[in-house]
């Protein structure tokens, strides 16, 4: 396949080559078991201790906040919901990732009553419904923060002060996916729980972490040889654990520069866009690297696939997967069906450049254009 | 001892003087259906034989001869000298630790010093030396089955499994099936192999307003299919263009019943090509607006080939059941949307007049947009 452009970044970015190849000796030489007390496991074992000071310390105090790895973004929040909400009701927002919001929906099964808050047409919660939801029932309560199809950015740490001042026993979780190497970000003592995962930024698929005030009592939910402090038992992905901590190492490096440019693309890219058809979702404010329009009256899913033949890959609200086949996240926003149904997100990273985002909105125009004309 | 399996035929002993043509054929598909297994296919009179292949994969060749159509039953036996040791040793094999049985025996070789019924007695005396059972011959719990066989040989086994049923495929023709990746097309695939027809496939898609992901589920269903159909090729045809002409310039309420008479014009084409001598769908009577008598009036009337619709007197829970048992259901609920949907009417016509569709279907050129479709023909080899 020719070259392709690739505005999905939210969905998954391209390994960092660097952090890849130096993670590479994990595979070749350092493949020990790092539970083994022999050299090599234990030359291991000190490895990925370095490896997880060295991701907690980028945005929290490891003197207060531990790390543990998970599989993925996924199983580090459903870890933090279903051990977080054990009780009453558990509050969060209509702009989550199905990660968190499919889990607080389980949680109706499981005794706890989920309270779901409205957004703001920009994607961003309600902060007063949201507030007035949590009461001296409320055990847990998640605000995402960067929303993953808007790109809107909660102000997780002054609404985690406001719920902490309304109900000072309940938890406040954030799912930080697509904020974490991508935002400055640093967890305040307010913040009890906060999700990450590495292949959002540069590193690969299979990895995640759960950021744990050190204050809660761990959760165990998998039982076994006692890995990652007895919490979460299994032989560790050495492989995917370096990738993480040296692609962050490359992301944090350049975070402030990295955002004004890609803020800078993500203008350029929505200013080439024909104003007719395609609509702004995202917030202005929102994260520099994601950008939501809608083609309203067209399907964001036809117009994707299209631009697919053409080398350019762009995501949608959501797949063509469920009986309603756009993004209940948008929906929360207040928009119609016609504006729903043409949701395309385009997200960048600190490798696309300026050619590719115009050759995207080029060819988003005339694919659009020519759709128009035959329906 | 060896251990073989014997497979017997449905309804071909029904067939006078085609017997033989019909024997070689289902002894082909008993093959096909055994690739890449080791073994040797032996016919003796009224029943074919399995032997020498690996113990390992006796449960895999039970599954694979348990889906070719023609096989009426099937039994895992063991084959021996015919002499009575021999079938004693077996019969113990076979007989239960507990309850009531009978021996019941069939001499195809009846040259053999013991009757049948000296034969049963005889072995059900040793039987019950060894172990602790009742005989009851008129509702045994379980049977042990002696088939004394002419080539000195006698087959012992305990049980009868249900075959597929049917007529050997490729014995009744060929035909075209039009094939959704709903739930239906599969069952009617599987209801018309069964009858000894075999089954092309054609799939129509609406790229880029329908994704691979649909056609990839299409292939899913036909390879399901494969070990009872045996065939492994799906034809694909794009109506894209035909639904934004049918879109853009006639009534709405026409949309489906429109796309429908084009698709059963492209199927001629594709059939003729294939030799196929009959259209094959899935539709069943009512359960959708253009499965009406209506529809399914409009739709015959542009081909001539006959149109086969095995499902018409079928309820959903019916279709289901069928579509469980042979595998398909999953494959047919995962939800990729067809987003055809786009093209989708709020109200369809539910009983269309013929002077109507063909007045709205005037304002589009028939033959050039069929052509143009028949272009985009392709070929999927799983």
């Amino acid at each position: 396949m020719e070259t392709v452009i690739y505005l999905d970044n939210a969905a998954t970015t391209r390994p960092n080559a660097r952090a890849v190849s130096r993670a590479q000796a994990f595979l070749d030489e350092k493949w020990y078991n790092p539970s083994a007390l022999y050299a090599g496991g234990e030359g291991v074992k000190r490895e990925i201790k370095g490896a997880r000071e060295s991701l907690l310390s980028r945005i929290a105090d490891p003197a207060q906040f531990e790390l543990t790895f998970t599989s993925c973004g996924t199983e580090a929040d459903d870890q933090a919901i279903f051990c977080g909400a054990r009780r009453g009701n558990a509050v969060t927002t209509s702009g989550e990732h199905a990660a968190v919001n499919a889990s607080f929906r389980e949680l109706k099964n499981r005794g706890v009553e989920p309270r779901f808050a409205p957004s703001l047409q920009d994607g961003r919660v309600d902060e007063e419904a949201l507030l007035s939801l949590v009461d001296e029932k409320t055990s847990l309560v998640s605000v995402v923060h960067v929303a993953s199809e808007t790109g809107a950015v909660n102000d997780i740490f002054r609404l985690a002060a406001l719920v902490k001042k309304k109900n000072p026993r309940c938890l406040v979780m954030s799912d930080g996916v697509q904020a974490f190497g991508k935002l400055p970000v640093r967890l305040t003592k307010d913040i009890d729980l906060y999700t990450v995962s590495a292949h959002k930024i540069g590193g690969v698929k299979g990895t995640g972490a759960l950021i744990r005030k050190k204050t809660l009592t761990p959760f165990t939910y998998l039982y076994g040889g006692g890995q990652e402090g007895g919490v979460r038992s299994g032989t560790e992905n050495v492989f995917g654990i370096m990738c993480f901590a040296y692609a962050a190492e490359d992301k944090f490096s350049s975070l402030q520069a990295d955002g004004a440019r890609a803020r800078e693309l993500r203008e350029a890219l929505f200013s080439a866009l024909d104003r007719d058809i395609f609509a702004r979702i995202s917030p202005e404010e929102g994260s520099p690297y994601i950008l939501t329009v809608s083609a309203r009256g067209l399907r964001g899913a036809v117009l994707q696939q299209l631009l697919s033949r053409g080398g350019v890959y762009v995501g949608t609200g959501s797949a063509c997967s469920s009986k309603k086949p756009f993004s209940a996240a948008i929906e929360a926003c207040g928009y119609r069906e016609d504006v729903l149904y043409g949701v395309l997100r385009m997200s960048l990273s600190p490798q696309t450049t300026r050619e590719e985002v115009l050759a995207c909105a080029a060819a988003l125009n005339e694919e659009a254009r020519a759709m128009k004309g035959r329906l | 001892m060896e251990k073989v399996i014997v497979i017997r035929y449905a309804e071909i002993h029904l067939k006078g003087k085609n017997r033989g043509y019909f024997e070689r054929l289902f002894g082909v598909n008993l093959e096909r259906a055994l690739k890449g297994i080791r073994h040797e296919l032996h016919r003796t009179s009224g029943r074919y034989l399995v032997a020498g292949y690996p113990e390992e994969m006796e449960e895999e060749i039970f599954t694979r001869i348990s889906r070719v159509f023609g096989v009426h039953s099937y039994s895992a036996a063991y084959r021996v000298p015919n002499d009575v040791e021999s079938i004693v040793e077996a019969a113990l094999l076979v007989a239960p630790e507990e309850g009531t049985f009978k021996v019941e025996t069939h001499r195809a070789d009846k040259r053999y010093p013991l009757t049948s019924m000296q034969l049963n007695a005889l072995v059900g005396a040793r039987i019950l030396e060894k172990r602790r059972l009742k005989v009851d011959v008129h509702a045994p719990q379980r049977t042990v089955y002696l088939d004394v066989r002419e080539n000195g040989t006698a087959l012992i086994f305990g049980a009868f499994e249900e075959g597929a049923g049917g007529m050997p495929v490729g014995s009744a023709g060929k035909g075209l099936l039009l094939i959704s990746g709903g739930i239906d097309s599969p069952v009617a695939a599987h209801m018309i192999a069964k009858r000894g027809m075999s089954v092309k496939y054609l799939h129509f898609h609406s790229y880029p307003y329908t994704n691979d992901g649909a056609k990839e589920k299409v292939v899913d269903l036909c390879r399901t299919l494969a070990p009872y159909t045996g065939t492994r090729v799906l034809q694909t045809v794009s109506v894209t263009h035909i639904q934004e002409e049918i879109h853009k310039k006639c009534a709405p309420e026409l949309n489906v019943t429109l796309l429908r008479r084009f698709m059963f014009r492209i199927a001629e084409r594709v059939a003729r090509h294939e030799s196929a001598k009959c259209l094959i769908t899935g539709e069943s009577l009512g359960q959708v607006a253009s499965q009406t008598i209506e529809g399914m009036t409009s739709s015959n009337a542009v081909v001539t080939l006959p149109v086969l619709r095995p499902l018409v007197g079928f309820d959903k829970d019916e279709i289901i059941i069928r579509a469980k048992k042979i595998g398909t259901y999953d494959i047919s609920v995962l939800p990729f949307e067809d987003c055809c949907t786009v093209f989708l009417p709020d109200f369809p016509a539910i009983k269309p007049k013929l002077s109507f569709i063909e007045e709205e279907e005037a304002k589009l050129d028939v033959e050039a947009l069929t052509k143009e479709a028949m272009q985009t023909l392709e070929r999927i080899e799983f």
